[in-house]
């Protein structure tokens, strides 16, 4: 037994790594008593480390501390979408204007890291009450850091909703996992599939119902519509580093989840038959894309109009995870990477934004494009990017998850391809009008030209040339995805 | 080591960053030419070194293919960012950089106090990179890639002093015009995608002898939208009106873009799939007969142009029918001995008419010359050996290629286009001489304000060099009576010997007679030197200019093409647009329609936006009945 334990935890490096940063970051918070860099760059340091012995855990394929974990390439991929999201938010806690105002001061590095440290358990669980641990980590952190500006009421008033309807979202969830655990006697995602597919699928009401309930958690991460509710109060009220954050770090450990869950558990022609979680899949992925572009169209902050994209965008990768099949799951991988840079390139901008004008309201940024035509075009190739353009990488993921939804040949799943396809059309319409904002609305009187420094200016660069170059030059990611999903053993 | 050769591209993309990123800053003229200038230089150095590395390897090892990176990988799509390096492209890679490099050189002088200074060597560096990719690209992607680059550099360059309206027209005009030729282009990539499964060149060109005969109706489709892709880029029937327009732009881009290299690359193009047009000999002829047909019409227009880049401009047009000529008689490297000596002598010629413009100030019309022989020495005397070139006076350069041209196409293509084709050189020679005679000799017509200068020596050292170049370039390629080796040929053989066999087995090649060959070549000098008296002593009395009248005024109205282009497609697609597809199609149904869906989807929107009222308790009730709904529906449905 405890060679057991400790043959796992040589294999919990990159964990082990941020929970002794987060510890140390305490220290130093805890000595330093003021506001300082120096907590940030230990961070820093951590995640880099820990990105060392990530990379390291790439090839392997085995599960540690009694099948709770997994460690594999699928695992590996979302640690270091995690480990680069979290550095770019960290810098952009640091150039924010907004963080600057709250009253602690260096507490959201380490609240930050264990929001990561919860994500990466989520990706490589497989045990159900991994999944839910990790999932409620992810969450308690999230409230916490939704709330962050304690002196300003939507910040806490977003945190409160939050903890609201996480809470009854994972109780629901909690509830399936119970029904799932009574009818397979297991809580190991491989041994419940291996149950489902042995015996003889009967009492299906039970199943389906557990299985939709814990959806419901899963898609509460995710923001997918219904469980969206909270997306657009919450990402408003947050301060933008943190709902960038929330969008993009927080809702890839939803995917990761929820992709394992299914696609180990539940990937079998007959169980995928008998408990249908393919036409929730469908009908939740429909759902987000529709009410979140309509609704979208209507936005007039800016931070309010990326929350109904990022329902939206929940929607068009849940349509990858639709097909269940290695294509699918393949253009989940691709359309995640492409996610991390625009929707973070996205974020930024708007985080600079209010550096700037103190608001994200759009009707405050007409002329914006030539007040600072930098934050114009870089975020017209994010908008771009998002809309699914051809060069940028938001069109290859896009291409991918329509593409492998029309080789399955299958009617119904074309059909997808062009409800998905009409989506992106709609989708268009708010994105641009962002940028109709920028550069055709012109202000009523002449504002002044605005300047951003160097550190601002790299920063978005390093989101905007990947944005671009990946557009164009795609093969690293077709590959890196190739190699992440393998262990699905998907046809 | 075969890696290094990627510096060929890296130092003009260095260029094209760094002129176009901190060029504005960067204050000194000088820093911004001899950096521009070396960054070509430097590639031309590593070609050379290259061109003795493949003389030291046996003919048939003479390729190199550089695979770089998988570019796209998509399905059965795969596309590889790969360069073939071969005699062939080394010879274009040599002409572009080494006559590249000197344009950039004598731009300096040129352009010296234009405000958008960086911007110009910005832009030419980004020629150079794309003409690059087009010449050593493996596979058609990345071949268009460059093509498109080199058609942008093109539209940029020409209008490049943006403030005048004509020189946007004509940017305008150049790119509109070269989409027609892409247009086929495209179709006849995506039809060899179609049936061959790739796009790579050797795998198409290996797989047409195995599984096709000649004439076969995918071969002629495919070879013939190629064609029209190439008489867009090199200006030919029915597309050559965009490049007397492309004069607009500064003159050294005249030189670079539109006379050495870029209006070459359609004959390139065709002399890369040289195979393809062996195996459609239908197609072989239309480009002959095009070839012929462009080289004798720009040449009459020519003789009555007045404006010094127009009538050069012409006289690029007719050099590239030339060119296509020997394409259409299957004398692959010909045309490619003859693209080779047109880029030295007509860069030569623009760079020197850039001279007299420059020293004339920015007077273009050769009627307000005349007597410039004296006021800048080096300027005449090297335009005087380009035109005597172009003349085809030996030993000059263009005596040679095109002497090889008209002897091959008696050969193959029988007399009637020989006499075609002498028709033309001694066109030829007249325009040109009547260009030189009113240019620097007879009486000084221009006002009196104007003080004819030389120009500065980073014009005149290009000048020299290119004059050098016209003078010796024609020995690389000379012609079996002489008994001394041709280089160009038997470099270029193994490139095309495939072709040369599939060749045997269509038609039987005529064994040239020595003795007939020597006829025709003196026959050819004696009616240059005739045309060029004749057109000296017309010319060099002349003092008044009398309006033209009959054919002459057609011809100097360029045959009035522009004009019927205009009222039998351009009109017609206004009227139909405008008329028709705009105020009916377009606001009426498209718009309704349109606008209809957006003010359903905004309808909707709004509706459901409502739901988000900011109470969690609505949140929860939804959610959890939304759960139930899902639950009842999926058991009881």
């Amino acid at each position: 037994m405890q060679n057991l334990i400790l043959y796992s935890l040589s294999n919990f490096i990159p964990e082990t790594i941020l929970v002794v940063t987060i510890i140390v970051c305490i220290i130093a918070d805890l000595i330093i008593r003021k506001k300082s860099f120096a907590v940030t760059f230990v961070a820093i340091v951590g995640l880099v480390l820990s990105f060392v012995f990530v990379v390291k855990q790439w090839g392997l394929s085995m599960s540690i501390f009694s099948g709770m974990l997994a460690i594999d390439n699928y695992a590996v991929f979302f640690k270091l979408l995690f480990i680069i999201s979290t550095l770019f938010i960290l810098l952009f806690v640091e150039t924010s204007k907004e963080m600057k105002t709250a009253s602690h001061k260096n507490e959201h590095v380490y609240l930050i890291l264990s929001l990561t440290t919860g994500a990466y358990l989520m990706a490589s669980s497989v045990n159900l009450i991994m999944m839910y641990i990790s999932l409620e980590m992810v969450s308690l952190t999230s409230y916490i850091l939704a709330g962050y500006l304690k002196k300003d009421k939507r910040s806490t008033e977003a945190a409160i909703k939050y903890i609201i309807y996480g809470a009854a979202s994972s109780g629901i969830m909690l509830y399936g996992m119970t029904l799932i655990y009574g009818y397979t006697a297991t809580m190991n995602i491989n041994e419940i599939f291996l149950y489902l597919s042995k015996n003889p699928i009967t009492d299906t009401p039970v199943l389906l119902a557990s299985v939709i309930m814990i959806s419901a958690g899963f898609g509460y991460k995710i923001s997918s519509v219904p469980f969206h509710f909270w997306t657009p109060d919450v990402y408003e009220g947050a301060p933008i580093p943190i709902t960038a954050f929330l969008a993009v770090t927080s809702s890839a450990a939803g995917f990761s989840v929820l992709v394992r869950f299914f696609l180990v558990g539940f990937a079998n022609t007959e169980i995928i038959t008998a408990v249908k979680w393919q036409e929730v899949i469908i009908v939740f992925s429909i759902a987000s894309m529709i009410i979140g572009n309509f609704v979208a169209v209507w936005q007039t902050s800016l931070k309010r109009l990326l929350a109904y994209s990022s329902i939206a965008q929940s929607g068009y990768i849940l349509l990858g995870l639709a097909v269940v099949n290695s294509a699918g799951l393949f253009a989940v991988i691709l359309y995640l990477s492409a996610y991390l840079f625009m929707n973070l390139g996205a974020f930024y901008v708007t985080i600079l934004i209010h550096n700037k004008l103190g608001t994200d309201n759009m009707d405050e940024m007409d002329g914006l494009g030539y007040r600072s035509p930098f934050i114009g075009v870089t975020m017209a190739v994010f908008m771009f990017s998002l809309a699914g353009i051809p060069a940028t990488v938001g069109f290859i993921g896009k291409f991918y998850i329509f593409s492998a939804l029309i080789n399955t040949n299958s009617p119904n799943l074309t059909w997808l391809a062009v409800v998905g396809l009409l989506n992106s059309v709609v989708s268009l319409f708010f994105y641009v009008k962002v940028l109709k904002h920028m550069f055709l609305n012109k202000p009523e009187k002449p504002l002044p030209e605005l300047d951003y420094g160097y550190a601002n200016i790299l920063i978005t660069l390093l989101l905007a040339v990947p944005t671009i170059l990946f557009g164009l030059y795609f093969t690293p990611l077709l590959r890196l995805a190739e190699n992440s999903i393998k262990i699905f053993g998907l046809n | 080591m075969d890696k290094f050769f990627i510096f060929v591209l890296i130092f003009p993309l260095l260029g094209f960053i760094i002129n176009l990123l901190f060029g504005k800053r960067i204050k000194s003229e000088k820093f911004i030419g001899i950096f521009s200038s070396a960054v070509v230089l430097i590639p031309f150095l590593i070609a050379v070194y290259f061109l003795i590395y493949l003389f030291s390897l046996e003919p048939q090892s003479r390729f190199i293919t550089l695979n770089l990176l998988s570019w796209i990988a998509a399905g059965f799509f795969n596309i590889q960012f790969s360069f073939l390096i071969d005699p062939l492209s080394l010879c274009m890679v040599l002409v572009v950089t080494g006559v590249g490099f000197l344009i950039h050189w004598y731009s300096i002088g040129y352009m010296h106090n234009d405000s958008m200074f960086s911007r110009f060597f910005a832009y030419m560096n980004l020629f150079i990179l794309s003409m690059l990719i087009l010449v050593l690209a493996d596979n058609f992607l990345l071949l268009f890639l460059g093509w498109e680059g080199v058609g942008l550099c093109s539209y940029l360059l020409i209008g490049f002093w943006y403030e005048k309206k004509f020189t946007g027209d004509a940017a305008k005009k150049a790119f509109i015009v070269n989409r027609i030729g892409d247009f086929g282009f495209m179709i006849a990539m995506f039809l060899i995608f179609l049936n061959f499964g790739t796009l790579n060149i050797s795998q198409f060109l290996a797989a047409i002898p195995v599984s096709f005969e000649f004439n076969s109706g995918l071969l002629v489709a495919v070879s013939l939208l190629l064609f029209l892709g190439a008489t867009g880029k090199s200006a030919q029937i029915p597309l050559f009106v965009w490049l007397p327009d492309a004069m607009a732009g500064p003159t050294p881009v005249s030189a670079l873009i539109h006379a050495a290299t870029m209006v070459t690359a359609g004959v390139y193009l065709i002399a890369r799939c040289s195979l393809l047009y062996v195996y459609s000999p239908i197609t072989t002829n239309i480009v002959l007969i095009i070839g012929i047909f462009t080289a004798l019409i720009a040449a009459v227009i020519a003789a009555k142009q007045n404006d010094i880049k127009k009538i050069l401009a012409y006289s690029t047009i007719s050099q590239l029918g030339f060119m296509f000529v020997a394409l259409g008689t299957f004398t692959y490297w010909l045309a490619i001995f003859h693209l080779i000596t047109h880029a030295f002598f007509k860069a030569l010629l623009f760079l020197g008419s850039g001279s007299v413009i420059h020293a004339m100030s920015d007077e273009q019309d050769i009627r307000n010359m005349g007597a410039l022989k004296d006021k800048m020495k080096i300027t005449y005397y090297t335009f005087l050996i380009g035109a005597l070139a172009i003349s085809g006076i030996p030993p000059l350069a263009g005596f040679w290629s095109k002497d090889e041209i008209l002897f091959k196409t008696f050969l193959n293509s029988g007399l009637i286009f020989y006499i075609v084709l002498l028709g033309i050189a001694f066109l030829t020679a007249f325009y040109m001489f009547r260009l030189v005679t009113l240019t620097f000799y007879g009486e000084p017509r221009y006002a009196a304000n104007i003080h004819p200068h030389e120009s500065p020596k980073s014009m005149t050292i290009p000048l020299l060099i290119l004059c050098g170049l016209s003078v010796i370039g024609g020995f690389i390629g000379l012609p079996h009576i002489t008994h001394l080796p041709n280089f160009l040929e038997r470099f270029l053989s193994v490139v095309f010997d495939k072709t040369e066999t599939a060749l045997m087995m269509y038609s039987q090649v005529n064994k040239p007679e020595v003795s007939l060959e020597i006829i025709l070549l003196i026959l050819s000098v004696v009616v240059a030197l005739i045309s060029i008296t004749y057109s000296y002593k017309k010319f060099s009395a002349v003092k008044k200019f009398k309006a033209s009248r009959g054919f002459a005024k057609i011809v100097e109205n360029k045959f009035y093409v522009d004009e019927i282009y205009d009222r039998i497609i351009v009109n017609p697609l206004y009227f139909i647009s405008d008329k028709l597809l705009w105020k009916i199609f377009d606001i009426k149904i498209i718009d309704g329609f349109i606008n209809g869906l957006a003010d359903f989807i905004k309808k909707s929107g709004e509706d459901w936006r409502r739901i988000q009222s900011g109470i969690v308790q609505d949140y929860a009730l939804i959610t959890v009945s939304g759960i139930i709904i899902i639950i009842i529906y999926l058991i009881f449905f």
